[in-house]
């Protein structure tokens, strides 16, 4: 029983990650019925460009904890950047000129592109990520719990929370919203929709990229830590519904415990079929995903 | 206040308007009927920039607002409440009458008093006042077509294009959005209201013109026209 909860306890940081990551893909989906598919890298650049931006503060005799909040902001704005960018290239044609593929192909060739430049910037190793947070566990109740586990989870939480409020409250976030329902009637109430696709876009990187200084410290970063989680995010996106904020999260921390219980149980080899067999049988039993609505076309 | 000149749009590759010229004045009601398939919907679409128009001249006030962007031409005052309600159904009835405002709210436009222009809304459509909190989803067709017309009426717009308000309400409804019509119009709102039921828009219509195929058919002021023997028979269906 210890042993199971334990692996609990880590499968839900890995599965917050998953979360916010597939939280992302939900925002541009939203609002532009389109995706990221480098969303994995956004996370690998943000990752890595904290790193620099960390090591260059600690380097100016910053602590690493004050080096890591300064950091934040940094990643937050280069996130937001890098998905306009993605959004300015890859997606913005394809909308409007209601291409069904292009945008695909295009966000996959930006995402390789990062993957490259990164690899040429950065090396192909695995590189150490400096904690803000002892890394010593925590013993709680014999279950061993890293400190910058449990940030994982509020980092993560707290980012979504964020948006929800932004979403409610402020008349942009409503702009949000009213483009999500229903783009033309937005357009009729002055809201420039093209921005709004665009603001969805930074946004979805920026929690990527968020995401990625939030693991790097657990895991390791480089070059190629992205692809996988961005893949399994989608898993994850797809099993929780493209339209529940709620379904990702649920879905997120799902993935992230059957994986580690399965690593334990079974073999460390098969860790990665659970997930994708959850994912077929969700595709099969309920195409919109646990928690979505299911997408009826009015004629 | 607005000034339709020879507007051409098609979609696709099928030509649906065929150069129609019209005019509102302000302050005037104009009512703009006709059958099924007339293009009715299509103009006021082109007005409002939801379909760019191929050519033509679509002037606001003094300006020149034919192809630019539908954001665009709400934020320069002109009010368009569409076919088919389209309210927001995620946001609540507060939140939709707010988006209405949307220009007023980020400095597009003319800020004034939003808050209390909402309270006026809840006035003239106490139904929404009950619903505030209701996500617009979950209202009845009446209902939704009440806050499709406050959330226009919230842009302070020049000009108010309505889309057959009336439909697929019942007649207790329908008689009810007439009345509101004739309220706006005592108020001295500039409106272009496309109808279905062409007797009821000629009651409270100044002026009307009456579309065919994609053209102006037939003009005049609204009184003459509900009196003339050969107007009745075409499109009032002889009856009232």
């Amino acid at each position: 029983m210890q042993i199971f909860l334990q692996l609990v306890v880590s499968g839900i940081s890995v599965g917050m990650i998953y979360g916010v990551i597939a939280f992302g893909y939900q925002l541009t989906f939203a609002t532009s019925k389109t995706l990221n598919f480098g969303q994995g890298e956004a996370l690998m650049t943000g990752a890595l460009v904290g790193l620099t931006t960390i090591n260059f503060l600690i380097g100016n005799h910053f602590g690493v904890s004050v080096a890591f909040i300064l950091m934040i902001p940094v990643v937050l704005l280069f996130g937001a950047c890098q998905g306009s960018v993605v959004e300015w290239l890859g997606v913005r044609q394809a909308i409007k000129t209601k291409s069904e593929a292009g945008w695909i192909m295009a966000t996959i060739a930006l995402g390789i592109i990062f993957k490259n430049l990164a690899e040429n910037i950065w090396g192909r190793d695995a590189l150490k990520f400096p904690s803000p947070l002892p890394e010593a566990s925590l013993d709680i109740g014999g279950i061993r719990i890293q400190p910058m586990e449990v940030a994982i989870v509020i980092g993560a939480l707290l980012m979504m929370l964020a948006v929800e409020v932004f979403n409610r409250t402020s008349i942009y976030g409503k702009a949000v919203v009213a483009t999500s329902n229903d783009r033309d009637a937005a357009q009729l109430m002055g809201i420039n929709t093209g921005r709004v696709i665009t603001f969805s876009y930074a946004l979805s990187s920026m929690t990527a990229a968020l995401a990625g200084v939030l693991v790097a410290p657990v895991t390791l970063t480089g070059a190629s830590m992205g692809a996988v989680l961005g893949l399994k995010a989608f898993a994850v996106a797809i099993i929780g519904g493209l339209s529940s904020g709620l379904g990702v999260v649920v879905g997120g921390l799902i993935l992230g415990i059957v994986e580690t219980l399965t690593g334990f149980y079974v073999s460390t080899g098969y860790k990665d079929v659970p997930g994708l067999v959850l994912l077929l049988i969700v595709l099969s039993v309920k195409p919109s995903g646990l928690f979505g609505k299911s997408a009826i076309k009015k004629v | 206040m607005l000034k339709i000149d020879q507007l051409v749009a098609s979609y696709g590759k099928v030509r649906v308007l065929h150069g129609i010229t019209l005019q509102v004045k302000k302050g005037a009601l104009v009512a703009l009927i006709g059958s099924n398939g007339a293009g009715k919907t299509t103009t006021l679409r082109a007005i409002s920039g939801m379909l760019r128009p191929q050519s033509g001249s679509v002037q606001l006030g003094d300006a020149e607002i034919a192809g630019k962007p539908a954001y665009e031409i709400a934020r320069r005052g002109l009010a368009h409440s569409p076919e088919g309600r389209r309210v927001f159904p995620t946001l609540p009835v507060r939140d939709n009458l707010e988006l209405g405002a949307y220009p007023r709210l980020t400095g597009a436009r003319t800020k004034g008093d939003v808050a209390a222009d909402i309270e006026r809304m809840y006035e003239l459509f106490p139904r929404l006042r009950e619903r505030r909190g209701q996500l617009a989803g979950t209202l009845s067709g009446g209902e939704q077509q009440m806050l499709a017309m406050a959330r226009a009426l919230m842009l302070s717009p020049e000009v108010l294009l309505l889309d057959e308000p009336s439909m697929g309400l019942s007649p207790k409804l329908v008689e009810e959005v007439f009345a509101t019509i004739a309220r706006l119009k005592a108020a001295g709102i500039t409106m272009l209201l496309v109808e279905q039921f062409a007797a009821a828009a000629l009651e409270v219509a100044d002026f009307a013109y009456v579309l065919e195929n994609g053209k102006i058919a037939l003009s005049g002021e609204a009184a003459k026209m509900r009196d003339d023997p050969a107007v009745r028979a075409a499109y009032l269906g002889g009856g009232h």
